[in-house]
């Protein structure tokens, strides 16, 4: 099942004479994990904020062309409705989080719409579990580290159950180790409850091999848009610069020499088990 | 600012900071009340034993004190300023009885403070709101003083770190004449608020993704619920506020 | 050029952020200033101009121990570009913002309209001279924040976390630039998180954690030490990641570049091929 479904989209910022995103067109199945790359300025933000009504009811501008996310069309449905489908984390933790306690953050959403005590006691407690940070539960969101305080805007999305997230450069404001954490907290979110994933990053170290697909825009349009491996390892992206994980110049650089990789890795766990295997078969 | 120090939620797990926030409310309105009708030292001497007692209690004592230091300049002016009126006015009959009557007025200044210290010190600002959304007040505003206090701290770092900015900027913060320092004021105030603005939008795009709003008929994760302790306490505060009051109209 | 000697500094909320740290910068070097959070990066940088003076021991800039000097005096030497950049900017136009600094460290006229050509023009924001700073990009903002230090011409140079939300093409202009002003002569300090980025710049690193100086060397030393790199929290960058994972089979694990990695690789390989064929 389609759970984004996009047609002909143009979308100008009211105050703005150029579009800031232009004839998009995309479609995503249900499950599957996304990575949209582009440079800063490309669109990735604007594309992000149409898949869960931001755009256009928080947003004023002309919108052209339909987005249908979750069998609904976004332009006809209220935000409240659509964030029940899809959930949007942003990138500065802080402004993310509202409340007192992390529990009552992760609650916030819930408590909005109205849902019961029982029902909100039950989601929050799954929205901690699933994220892995039950043990902060009573703690103060101006006490924890960016990375946590991540973690906690990821739940309180989570409480609402919904079938896609959206995440707009997530870890752009955290150090790298906390990065990891956060792409490790969406791997299991994944894995756990199958929700759909995009993902805006620039970070692609952590991310080549593990996602299905990957978009990449310029300057309002998606130029491109393939398996990571399309993407990362044909030499036509490069004059797009978009960043590529060292492993795949790494390997290209030795295949010039010895063909050790058939199939370029993308991480260094493939880096890794190629080389052992091509080791092996020449010292056999 | 040591008046803000005794008015801060400082935490503690004893028997008043477990005591429902409304109640401890109430017995600081009582208070107040009964500030209000007596000017009688004796009877505002009793009310300091009993925040003293209450305050021993939560172990916030010098916090408590705090805001009663805190308050001890303007308990001084008003004192002054009342003890030049009367003595000068004629008001009262003797010096004693107008210096009597200064100090009284501002004994019941610093009385004003330190009756609503303890319920600050020991009800956290989520309990706060809790009680403010019990007595049907609009969300909204709720929402409103929940996020002054869950944003303040933040705001105070980013002042430090603007005057930071511009300090390796040149400007000398801490030179100059009021005229000057006031200018100075600009370089600060003009990013602080900008920021500000800029915070707000963001906040108010990640309220939107979270349905704010979508129904007027919000729940909550957690109520206020009244337990045994906090009747009892409540009887006795509304006890001993008859009395005071019975005594005031009907003094035997 | 900067002298810390045996400085500890304590925060008015009792933290302790640097714990005996001394250490010598030299005129013209390149360092890179790392750590995890809280390791002291920050405190270490508001030191060089004075921001902070130590509780205990000293710091020397040029020679001078700060506690005898201003901020201003100090930032005349020592120019820092703080992390958020739009925490300063409030005047109409992006050329009076360049200009207001320098008329407040006492420039004649006529000197501060040359440094703002040059400063604007070195940054590329000439275009932008009459537009209002908050209506830069994000990018834009970063280049003139840089652009207002640089106009005064300080000998040190110090950015904190200048790569933080930048995209691979930003960060690589950052990197040319912040090679440029140090060929140009210039003392640069960055501190930063950023491995790969260091990585690339090859710079000095020194390495923090908990308020102490843990390792100082050179990048390829530092960044391709598994242990120590872990007991600070921190993340190798992904090709000695991945070369220390092929240590065991003769790999050099001690490589930080692309094209280093490849040699090494394909030395290593031929030797299997030799052996084997012997």
């Amino acid at each position: 099942m389609e759970i984004v479904k996009i047609e002909g989209l143009t979308f100008t910022y009211s105050g703005s004479d150029t579009p800031a995103i232009s004839d998009i067109n995309l479609s995503i199945e249900e499950g599957e994990f996304v990575l949209l790359l582009g440079p800063s300025g490309c669109g990735k933000s604007t594309l992000c904020r149409c898949l869960n009504g931001l755009i256009p009811h928080f947003y004023a501008g002309k919108m052209e062309g339909r987005v249908i996310v979750a069998g609904m069309d976004v332009s006809k449905t209220p935000t409240y409705v659509l964030s029940q489908h899809v959930g949007m984390v942003f990138q500065n933790p802080e402004n993310q989080l509202f409340s007192l306690t992390v529990e009552n953050d992760v609650a916030f959403a819930l408590e909005n719409l109205g849902i019961p005590r029982d029902e909100i006691r039950r989601r929050v407690d799954f929205a901690l579990k699933a994220v892995g940070i039950e043990d902060l539960r009573k703690r103060s969101p101006f006490e924890l580290s960016g990375g946590q305080q991540q973690k906690v805007a990821i739940a309180s999305v989570l409480a609402l159950m919904p079938k896609l997230m959206v995440l707009d450069e997530p870890t752009s404001s955290l150090d790298p180790a906390s990065a990891k954490s956060i792409i490790e907290t969406i791997l299991k979110i994944r894995k756990e409850l199958g929700t759909s994933i995009i993902v805006a990053e620039h970070r692609v170290e952590l991310l080549a091999d593990k996602v299905d697909r990957v978009i990449v825009m310029q300057k309002g349009r998606i130029i491109k848009d393939g398996r990571p491996r399309e993407i990362f390892v044909s030499e036509e992206m490069v004059p797009y610069g978009i960043p590529v994980p060292k492993v795949v110049s790494m390997a290209k650089g030795v295949n010039k020499y010895f063909q050790v990789f058939n199939e370029i890795p993308l991480s260094s766990e493939e880096f890794e088990q190629d080389i052992r295997r091509f080791v092996h078969d020449k010292v056999r | 600012m040591s008046i803000l120090e005794g008015l801060r939620f400082y935490a503690g797990d004893t028997v008043i900071h477990r005591l429902d926030p409304r109640v401890k409310f109430l017995i600081s309105m009582l208070m107040l009340i009964i500030v209000v009708m007596y000017v009688e030292v004796w009877m505002l001497t009793i009310l300091i034993a009993l925040q003293a007692i209450m305050a021993y209690a939560a172990k916030v004592v010098r916090r408590w004190l705090k805001t009663i230091r805190g308050s001890l300049p303007l308990a001084v002016l008003v004192f002054g300023l009342n003890a030049i009126f009367f003595i000068s006015s004629g008001t009262y009959a003797t010096l004693q009885e107008a210096l009597y009557q200064s100090t009284a007025l501002a004994y019941r200044l610093v009385l004003f403070l330190s009756s609503f210290s303890i319920f600050f010190l020991t009800t956290t600002p989520e309990e706060i709101g809790l009680t403010l959304t019990s007595w049907r007040v609009p969300y909204p505003y709720t929402f409103a003083f929940i996020s002054a206090i869950r944003f303040t701290p933040i705001i105070a770092q980013e002042l430090r770190d603007i005057m930071d900015a511009q300090r390796a900027r040149g400007v000398e913060l801490d030179k100059g004449g009021p005229l000057q320092r006031a200018k100075k004021l600009v370089p600060i105030l003009v990013p602080l608020l900008a920021n500000a603005l800029r915070r707000a939008y963001e906040l108010a795009e990640a309220m939107e993704v979270k349905c704010f709003g979508a129904t007027k008929k919000r729940t909550s994760l957690r109520e206020l619920k009244m337990r045994y302790k906090d009747y009892v306490v409540l009887s006795v505060s509304l006890a001993l506020f008859s009395l005071a009051a019975y005594y005031r109209l009907f003094p035997f | 050029m900067i002298r810390f000697d045996n400085v500890t500094y304590v925060y008015p909320t009792g933290v302790k952020a640097l714990n005996g740290v001394s250490v010598e910068i030299g005129r013209g070097e390149l360092v890179a200033l790392m750590g995890e959070n809280g390791a002291g990066k920050t405190t270490f940088i508001k030191h060089l101009n004075g921001l902070l003076k130590p509780t205990n021991g000293k710091v020397y800039v040029d020679g001078k121990d700060t506690r005898t000097l201003s901020v201003a005096q100090l930032s005349r030497v020592v120019g820092i570009v703080f992390q958020n950049a739009d925490d300063m900017f409030f005047l109409p136009t992006i050329e009076e913002e360049v200009a207001f600094s320098l008329r407040n460290l006492g420039f004649s006229e006529e000197v501060v309209q040359k440094r703002v050509d040059w400063a604007l023009k070195f940054m590329e924001l000439e275009e932008y001279r009459k537009r209002s700073p908050f209506l830069l990009s994000g990018g834009e903002k970063k280049r003139l924040a840089l652009a207002i230090i640089l106009a005064w011409n300080p000998q040190v140079i110090a950015m904190d976390e200048p790569t933080v939300g930048q995209d691979s093409a930003q960060k690589e202009k950052l990197k040319e630039m912040i090679k440029q002003l140090n060929l140009q002569g210039r003392t640069v300090i960055i501190s930063t998180h950023d491995v790969e980025f260091v990585a690339e710049l090859r710079s000095r690193v020194i390495l923090m954690s908990k308020g102490r100086i843990v390792a100082d060397g050179r990048a390829e030393t530092i960044l391709t030490d598994g242990e120590l790199l872990s007991s600070c929290s921190i993340l190798m960058p992904q090709v000695a990641a991945t070369m220390s994972r092929l240590a065991d089979l003769g790999f050099n694990a001690k490589v930080i570049s692309v094209d280093e990695a490849v040699r090494n690789i394909v030395e290593v390989l031929r030797r299997f091929e030799h052996t084997r064929g012997a």
